[in-house]
């Protein structure tokens, strides 16, 4: 008998092991004793025999129940532990990007205040084109100018010089006259 | 060990604690430590460490020892990776962080610039760090930049063209350049390699952001390679460096002692018991209270080494130093 496993016991007595069996014969007990009222204590003790190996059993349970839950918590832990890591890693990140943002919007502001470069450049060709223009005015006047005072001197110094004849021309009839007039004087 | 004091003493010391005023702040290399200087001329070590852990006591929030640095204010302070230096009464002196903690620590090294006159001696106002030459740029009231290379302690350039003491520096990384501002109302760039002036910016001439009824006076500096945010007696604003023109104006009418950029903040205070956060858009995100009436330093506990420290302190007009861990509040404050 001993030598066979509990499901062949099973299967070829029809009686099971372990808890099964106490409960059996439990019941045996309890019938004896309804009968002949003398099986009280053997009924007792067995009754309290198989709460405890149940109970026993049920705390084995129970414990790796517990261990298995606690490991698992333990695995939990650390994968939440890696993930707060990777999530401060990420804020870092996202608050560099903030800040470059940041000094972006900041140059760009300032750049708004400045006009288009563009405008500038057209204002300045426009602005240079008129300076162009206008000393080629003045060009044209300052030579103009010169001119008309080349022709103005030598009208004035053509002028000097038929005065200049003419005196001579007063001066040498002066001269005539008075030689006339000392001739005409010797004469008489 | 509490020595009872008599109770003259004790009213003075609580005059001293009422009056005081802490000028500057500076991290440990290892992150875990804090030095916070006063107008006494005495540093105070805090231990951030043991302030925020969860067991922490009041007694975790007062110094774990204070000594005498200096014979007048101890303006400012920086640290190097092994070393804290502090500056205030003319000379800058050289702590070792290791030894720092013990009682009775003696000073490593001072120095004193060669100043053009022998009988005042100018406050040193601002020390700036650069890494890659190894040397540390001193600035204060004889208006000129004096560099000191750390290894041999010899001054090796002194920059002239701030025509009015120098109040803040700034490095700009990539250049390498270093920026002060000045009572001049002129924030000068010089390159560090040339060592002449490269730029001017006289923030006072632009109309956006001057505010006459001030003054001109720059308190406060800080760069982001292509930008630059000072502010003082003129409003705080945002420059744009490579062309010179201002592109944002804070809108906070109290000038500003101290300001940093953090992230995509910038963080701002000064006059008034709020540490500032500013959009780079202008936008004001949050203004946080602390617990001095106006506040004259910020330090950002970046250290890699200690990132459970990774706390913003403030310091000014008071004995405390504000610490905030997350920044939107103030947690509790270190004292004198």
């Amino acid at each position: 008998m001993r030598g066979m496993t509990d499901d062949e016991h099973l299967l070829i007595n029809g009686d099971g092991t372990g808890d099964d069996r106490r409960i059996n014969l439990l019941v045996k007990s309890f019938i004896k004793w309804c009968n002949s009222g003398s099986q009280y204590q053997h009924m007792l003790s067995t009754l309290s025999l198989c709460e405890f190996s149940m109970v026993y059993d049920m705390n084995l349970q129970e414990m790796e129940n517990y261990e298995k839950i606690y490991k698992e918590i333990e695995c939990s832990i650390a994968g939440a532990h890696e993930k707060i890591a990777e999530c401060k890693k990420q804020i870092l990140q996202a608050k560099r990007i903030w800040k470059n943002r940041q000094e972006y919007d900041a140059v760009a502001k300032v750049i708004q205040h400045h006009p288009d470069r563009h405008e500038t450049l057209k204002e300045l060709e426009a602005l240079g084109k008129e300076l162009a223009h206008l000393s080629h005015i003045k060009e044209s006047v300052e030579a103009k100018l010169e001119l008309r005072q080349k022709q103005f001197h030598v009208l004035l110094s053509t002028i000097h010089e038929l005065q200049q004849t003419l005196e001579n021309d007063e001066k040498l009839s002066e001269v005539e006259d008075t030689q006339e007039t000392i001739m005409e004087a010797d004469g008489k | 060990l509490e020595t009872t004091l008599s109770p003259q003493a004790e009213v003075f010391e609580a005059l001293q604690q009422l009056h005081m005023t802490v000028f500057s702040q500076s991290v440990s290399p290892c992150g875990k430590f804090l030095a916070a200087g006063n107008n006494y001329g005495q540093i105070a070590i805090f231990s951030l460490s043991a302030a925020l852990s969860s067991e922490a006591k009041e007694e975790s929030k007062k110094p774990m020892v204070t000594f005498h640095a200096h014979d007048g204010p101890v303006y400012s302070m920086v640290s190097t990776d092994r070393h804290l230096l502090s500056a205030g009464d003319g000379e800058v002196k050289g702590w070792l962080w290791a030894e720092i903690l013990k009682k009775g620590c003696k000073e490593l090294w001072r120095r004193q610039p060669p100043y053009r006159t022998s009988l005042e001696v100018p406050e040193i106002n601002a020390l700036l760090l650069i890494p890659k030459e190894n040397s540390l740029i001193l600035a204060g009231g004889d208006c000129q930049l004096h560099s000191m290379d750390l290894e041999t302690g010899t001054f090796t350039r002194a920059l002239r063209g701030h025509t009015d003491y120098i109040h803040c520096l700034a490095l700009r990384e990539r250049s390498p350049e270093v920026l002060s501002g000045g009572e001049d109302g002129a924030v000068r760039l010089w390159d560090l390699r040339t060592a002449k002036e490269v730029q001017t910016i006289e923030v006072y001439k632009h109309e956006e952001c001057s505010r006459p009824h001030n003054g001109r006076w720059i308190g406060c500096l800080a760069t982001d390679s292509d930008w630059m945010v000072c502010g003082g007696g003129p409003a705080l604003t945002l420059w744009h460096l490579r062309s010179s023109t201002p592109t944002t104006v804070f809108p906070i009418r109290a000038p500003q002692k101290h300001v940093t950029f953090y992230q995509d903040l910038i963080l701002s205070a000064g006059q008034g018991c709020y540490v500032n956060h500013w959009q780079l858009s202008g936008e004001l995100k949050a203004q946080v209270p602390g617990s001095s009436p106006g506040l004259l330093s910020l330090s950002l506990n970046q250290q890699p080494a200690a990132p459970e420290c990774k706390v913003l302190t403030a310091a000014g007009n008071s004995c405390r130093v504000d610490v905030f861990t997350n920044l939107g509040y103030r947690a509790f404050s270190l004292s004198f």
